[in-house]
């Protein structure tokens, strides 16, 4: 490969857009070339200033409270809409399946409960970021004890907890920010072997799924695929 | 409890309403912070970026039918950008900048007092970079390293081929990299 080959494939192996074949070359040209490992790390420097930067701007809650009561709040009363809105679901429902083929019926669940805990006011049933306030907050609530790990090293901001039933199960949503965007981890009890983790793709959303100790585990978020793995990885070998 | 005065025609348009509101909440509402962010870069002021996220989320919240069901972010924000971009255009404060031509001077380099006296945060800095690029190279941006979005969720988002994806970000890259190099320099020129 020559350095205008490599050229242009340096931003697409820092996004990574390349196949493992694709990585594989241009890391050869890497360890061979100073010139262009020296670009390569000027850009590789620059990705984390602006990621350390953390730069999003967020909305005004009085915007989010606008938007809401102009395009939200007509749903009440809430069982009249559940009821008139019940075949709109299940049609969304089939058309998610359809669209992801091996996507299951629970993972379509769990990110149906997560995107409506993104609307104003529906995030946490008890809002804090510190783990000793959030895990015993379900204790008397659930007949089991989910974890709640600090993972603030790593980025994952806890931001609460709240109940939800998963499966017809209770379940405990605990909720993480990183960066701007929100990952809501599910704990379930369900009897079965350990597995590993498994990703589903939806509709711009990442569902990951693992059991271990007869828990069910599922994290859900919008974040890159390799940082919602770096998620779950972190949880699966902590309990 | 069903309302009792619900006819059939009222109901009819009830669950109209309904269902319109129940695909807001799934499609539309989860994107709401990268709508404002997306905004808030491309127009640069707060006041007009709620009102493009408004007005977008209203087109959106019309345009359900030509929602088809794959991509809700990239739709989303797709709409944000167009609305932003028609907004600057109302404005003419954006003239089309075309890729052949050199996109964003950047400020003069020497060190002028004016400069040293403003001493921003290596953060500000970044921030500072990034706005000054031209919107199509700022957005490539946004979406990118402040979004995390793929290339092809990129494409989809601003309706131009990968290819152009690629080259924008390449070329957004250099240039924020040329100017924070000598935005580095300046700090080291003070006291």
């Amino acid at each position: 490969m020559t350095c205008r080959e490599a050229g242009p494939l340096l931003h697409a192996r820092l996004d990574n857009e390349l196949d493992m074949a694709g990585a594989a070359g241009i890391d050869l040209h890497l360890s061979e070339c100073r010139a262009c490992a020296a670009q390569y790390a000027a850009l590789e420097n620059l990705h984390e200033e602006i990621i350390a930067a953390d730069l999003a701007y967020a909305p005004g809650p009085a915007l989010e409270r606008k938007l809401a009561s102009r395009f939200i709040k007509s749903k009440k009363p809430r069982f009249t809409f559940f009821m008139a809105t019940a075949a709109a679901a299940a049609c969304a429902v089939v058309a998610l399946v359809a669209i992801s083929g091996r996507t299951d019926a629970l993972d379509t669940e769990i990110l149906d409960n997560h995107l409506r805990s993104l609307q104003p006011m529906h995030q946490v049933d008890v809002p804090s970021s510190d783990r000793h306030t959030v895990k015993p907050w379900f204790q008397g609530k659930l007949n089991f004890s989910p974890p709640v790990p600090d993972l603030s090293k790593d980025n994952f901001i806890l931001i609460g907890g709240r109940l939800e039933v998963v499966n017809r199960q209770p379940a405990a949503a605990i909720v993480y920010r990183r960066r701007q965007h929100i990952v809501s981890l599910y704990v379930s009890p369900s009897q079965g072997p350990d597995s590993k983790t498994g990703l589903h793709e939806m509709d711009g959303y990442r569902v990951v799924h693992w059991r271990k100790n007869n828990e069910s585990y599922w994290a859900v978020s919008d974040v890159d695929a390799n940082d919602l793995r770096a998620f779950a990885e972190l949880i699966r070998n902590r309990y | 409890m069903q309302p009792r005065e619900t006819g059939g025609t009222f109901n009819f348009g009830k669950d109209a309403v309904n269902t319109r509101v129940r695909y807001f909440e799934l499609t539309v509402w989860p994107h709401m912070r990268a709508a404002y962010n997306l905004a808030r870069w491309l127009v640069r002021n707060e006041q007009d970026a709620e009102d493009v996220v408004q007005e977008s989320f209203l087109k959106a919240y019309k345009a359900q039918e030509s929602f088809r069901g794959t991509e809700s972010k990239t739709w989303v924000l797709s709409i944000v950008r167009n609305t932003a971009i028609d907004f600057l255009r109302r404005l003419g404060t954006t003239a089309p900048v075309s890729l052949d031509e050199h996109p964003y001077e950047p400020e003069d380099r020497a060190p002028n007092p004016e400069r040293i006296l403003v001493e921003r945060s290596r953060r500000e800095q970044v921030r500072h970079a990034i706005s000054q690029l031209a919107p199509e190279f700022r957005e490539v941006i946004v979406l990118r390293e402040i979004e995390s979005l793929s290339y092809k969720e990129i494409a989809h988002a601003l309706g131009i081929p990968m290819g152009t994806v690629m080259s924008r970000l390449s070329r957004a890259r250099s240039l924020l990299l040329l100017e924070l190099d000598s935005a580095k320099e300046v700090q080291h020129d003070l006291p």
